[in-house]
């Protein structure tokens, strides 16, 4: 549930129209001044039709430079972003061997382990030393070592499930693992905001997918009752099997999944459930345990249970945790365990490190304190932008949070204006989110201490009364603690309410 | 002066494409867009209203045909062509016929063909574009034209 002026949506549509209108032109033109040259295939087919890539060549290249800026150092809480310039309007872009050091509003990292760590570091140039950067194997042939082994159980115990595997890639974990779990005849109902890799899992899995409503588990159980009662496409057999898939952390919104209301109705249907934790394992909940533990879920509840250790550990790759018989399957069924790369040793110690920081197993609290640090600053960073009167989504406690900008004009001012003043954000537009809903997204991490996030305040404050997008009143100070109070309240009402829809 | 917020909520259709058309507002900015289209051709030409409203309704028809009803497919590569045979409006609401807001876009043409042949005193030749216009127009948007390509027209990839 967004809220926006009216006067903005009729802008927004207004200046997409315009936008939509110019590219049409310029592409008519481009017909019309290529008619005569000689379009010579030689009998091969085009590669891409004109009309599929007119989104990328006419809008997306205008503002390609608030896009894929590379980056010259770890990605900590100050960052050096590359200079880039353009000779043909942002066609094509050239690297300078100048870079501006930033204030890092934008990497995923939650924790802070995205730098140089002192317990972490050490261990990994150890690892990287005696097993070095590649296994050069597959899981099955050569390319599972010990720290492979004791990375898997130590996910599990992380977790609170009986087994894990691991898998290279995050993306992957999701695209490859859910064309094992269900094919033809299967059901799968995802949420309406999923990310690219759920849909792309389930498009390959050849099962019938269904939609619903962003986070609404009323909605979820009118969906499941009209599958279930209707069966499956044109046989009306009963469906072979139903998963429910759901994120924890939905990184465009920043909000929490309504999980145990959503566990109650796919019990009560026995549907069985798939989490994404990508962005809530390792940074919510008290002992980082995901959205599980913040929620006062039993991860027995949740049948499959993913996530990825890119986000809060610093390194990369994704897992799947579920039961011995599961995780056994999918260790003789996926692609991406029997024919892909295993994961580079360096990286696997990197995980196992910062899941000790975080158990507080290296013999130090630097865990509970990371943990107590990533509440505070995403609370304080929250409730002072909802002050200067932005539009902020997201629950409270999560440590992403998206500004709306929601004119196309605006995602380009914002981000070239904020990196200006060495500030860099990330800017998402169409089609990641909805047409009207563009919208700049701030990750907090861990690693930013109060004088960072002060002076990225009074840039994004300064920048956003440039830009125009303080859509709601700012709050004079003696009103914000009673309204702080109230949100907090009404936030656990809403929680607890939830329950009654369906009746549990 | 009291800011007017609507709320939105995000619709589930996956179709990115058309999506776009269930938020708010949408049909207040068209209306909009017609309304200054024809000032606008008021103030370069200096016609009289009832030949600008004629000229509107025309452009009107010929954008509105050309990528309603002609063009396929999507303007991004993400979902890989699935709807490359179906034109916009085959898409619109995932091919639910008679939604709100197919009801309206059925509704806009007919409004501003009685505006045009009334502001014209229904004279010729004006009435004969007006009236042509608004006939193609209907006819493509009825339930029982989807899918259906006449003579083959528009049925290539």
């Amino acid at each position: 549930m967004v809220r926006l002026p009216y006067t903005t949506a009729l802008t927004t549509l207004f200046s997409y129209g315009l936008l939509f209108a110019f590219g049409q032109l310029r592409d008519l033109f481009r017909k019309l001044l290529d008619w005569f040259r000689s379009k010579d295939l030689k009998g091969y087919a085009p590669i891409c039709l004109g009309l599929e890539d007119f989104y990328v060549r006419r809008l997306y290249l205008r503002i390609q430079d608030c896009f894929g800026r590379p980056i010259a150092s770890a990605p900590d809480a100050w960052i050096d972003v590359v200079e880039r310039y353009s000779n043909d309007n942002n066609k094509t872009l050239h690297r300078t061997s100048n870079s501006t050091k930033c204030l890092n509003l934008g990497s995923y990292n939650y924790l802070g382990f995205a730098a140089a760590d002192e317990y972490c570091t050490p261990r990994v140039i150890e690892s990287l030393k005696k097993y070095s950067p590649s296994t050069c194997s597959v899981r099955v042939d050569g390319g599972t070592t010990q720290l492979h082994a004791e990375l898997e159980e130590l996910v599990a115990r992380f977790v609170g499930k009986p087994a894990a595997v691991l898998f290279g890639m995050g993306y992957v974990t999701n695209s490859a693992i859910i064309p094992c779990l269900i094919g033809k005849g299967g059901l799968l109902i995802s949420d309406s905001l999923n990310h690219n890799s759920i849909v792309n899992g389930a498009r390959g899995s050849g099962a019938t997918v269904r939609v619903f409503q962003h986070n609404s588990p009323s909605h979820l159980e009118e969906v499941l009752r009209e599958q279930i009662a209707e069966g499956q496409p044109r046989t009306h057999r009963p469906w072979k099997k139903i998963i429910v898939i759901v994120e924890g952390i939905y990184s465009m919104e920043g909000e929490l999944c309504k999980l145990p209301e959503i566990i109650a109705v796919c019990k009560k249907y026995k549907a069985y459930t798939y989490l994404d934790e990508a962005h809530s394992i390792g940074a919510i909940g008290k002992s980082g345990r995901g959205v599980c533990e913040l929620l006062g879920v039993d991860p027995a509840d949740v049948d499959i249970m993913m996530g990825t250790f890119t986000k809060s550990f610093g390194s990369c790759g994704g897992y799947i945790a579920a039961s011995k018989e599961i995780i056994q399957y999918l260790k003789y069924t996926c692609p991406a365990h029997l024919y892909a790369t295993s994961m580079s040793p360096p990286a696997v110690q990197q995980v196992i490190s910062a899941i000790k920081v975080i158990l507080g197993e290296d013999g130090s609290n630097r865990g509970a304190q990371k943990l107590a640090r990533i509440r505070e600053n995403s609370n304080f960073f929250r409730s002072e932008l909802q002050k200067m009167g932005f539009e902020v989504l997201g629950d409270n406690d999560s440590p992403v949070m998206p500004i709306m900008l929601y004119n196309p004009a605006k995602i380009p001012a914002f981000s070239r204006e904020c990196l200006r003043q060495n500030v860099a954000v990330v800017t998402v537009a169409f089609p990641a989110t909805p047409l009207l809903l563009a919208r700049a997204r701030i990750c907090i991490s861990a690693a930013h201490t109060r004088e960072d996030m002060i002076k990225g305040l009074e840039v994004i404050s300064k920048v956003g009364d440039l830009v125009g997008i303080k859509y709601f009143p700012t709050e004079p100070p003696k009103l914000a603690k009673e309204a702080h109070k109230k949100r907090e309240s009404s936030i656990v009402a809403e929680r607890f309410c939830g329950c009654d829809i369906i009746g549990v | 002066m009291a800011k007017l917020y609507v709320e939105a909520v995000p619709p589930a259709d996956m179709n990115k494409n058309t999506e776009w058309f269930m938020y708010p507002g949408v049909w207040t900015t068209y209306i909009l867009i017609l309304f200054f289209s024809w000032l606008l051709v008021l103030s370069v030409l200096g016609c009289s209203p009832g030949m600008a409203w004629t000229i509107v309704n025309l452009f009107h028809f010929a954008i509105t045909y050309h990528f309603f009803h002609w063009k396929k497919g999507t303007p991004f590569a993400d979902d890989q062509g699935m709807y490359n045979t179906l034109t916009w409006w085959e898409q619109m609401d995932n091919g639910k016929q008679l939604t709100r807001n197919r009801k309206f876009l059925v509704v806009v043409p007919v409004v501003l063909y009685l505006i045009a042949s009334h502001t014209t005193d229904y004279q010729h030749p004006m009435l004969f574009l007006n009236t042509l216009a608004v006939m193609v127009l209907v006819v493509a948007k009825l339930p029982n034209m989807h899918k259906v390509r006449i003579f083959g027209i528009n049925a290539g990839n």
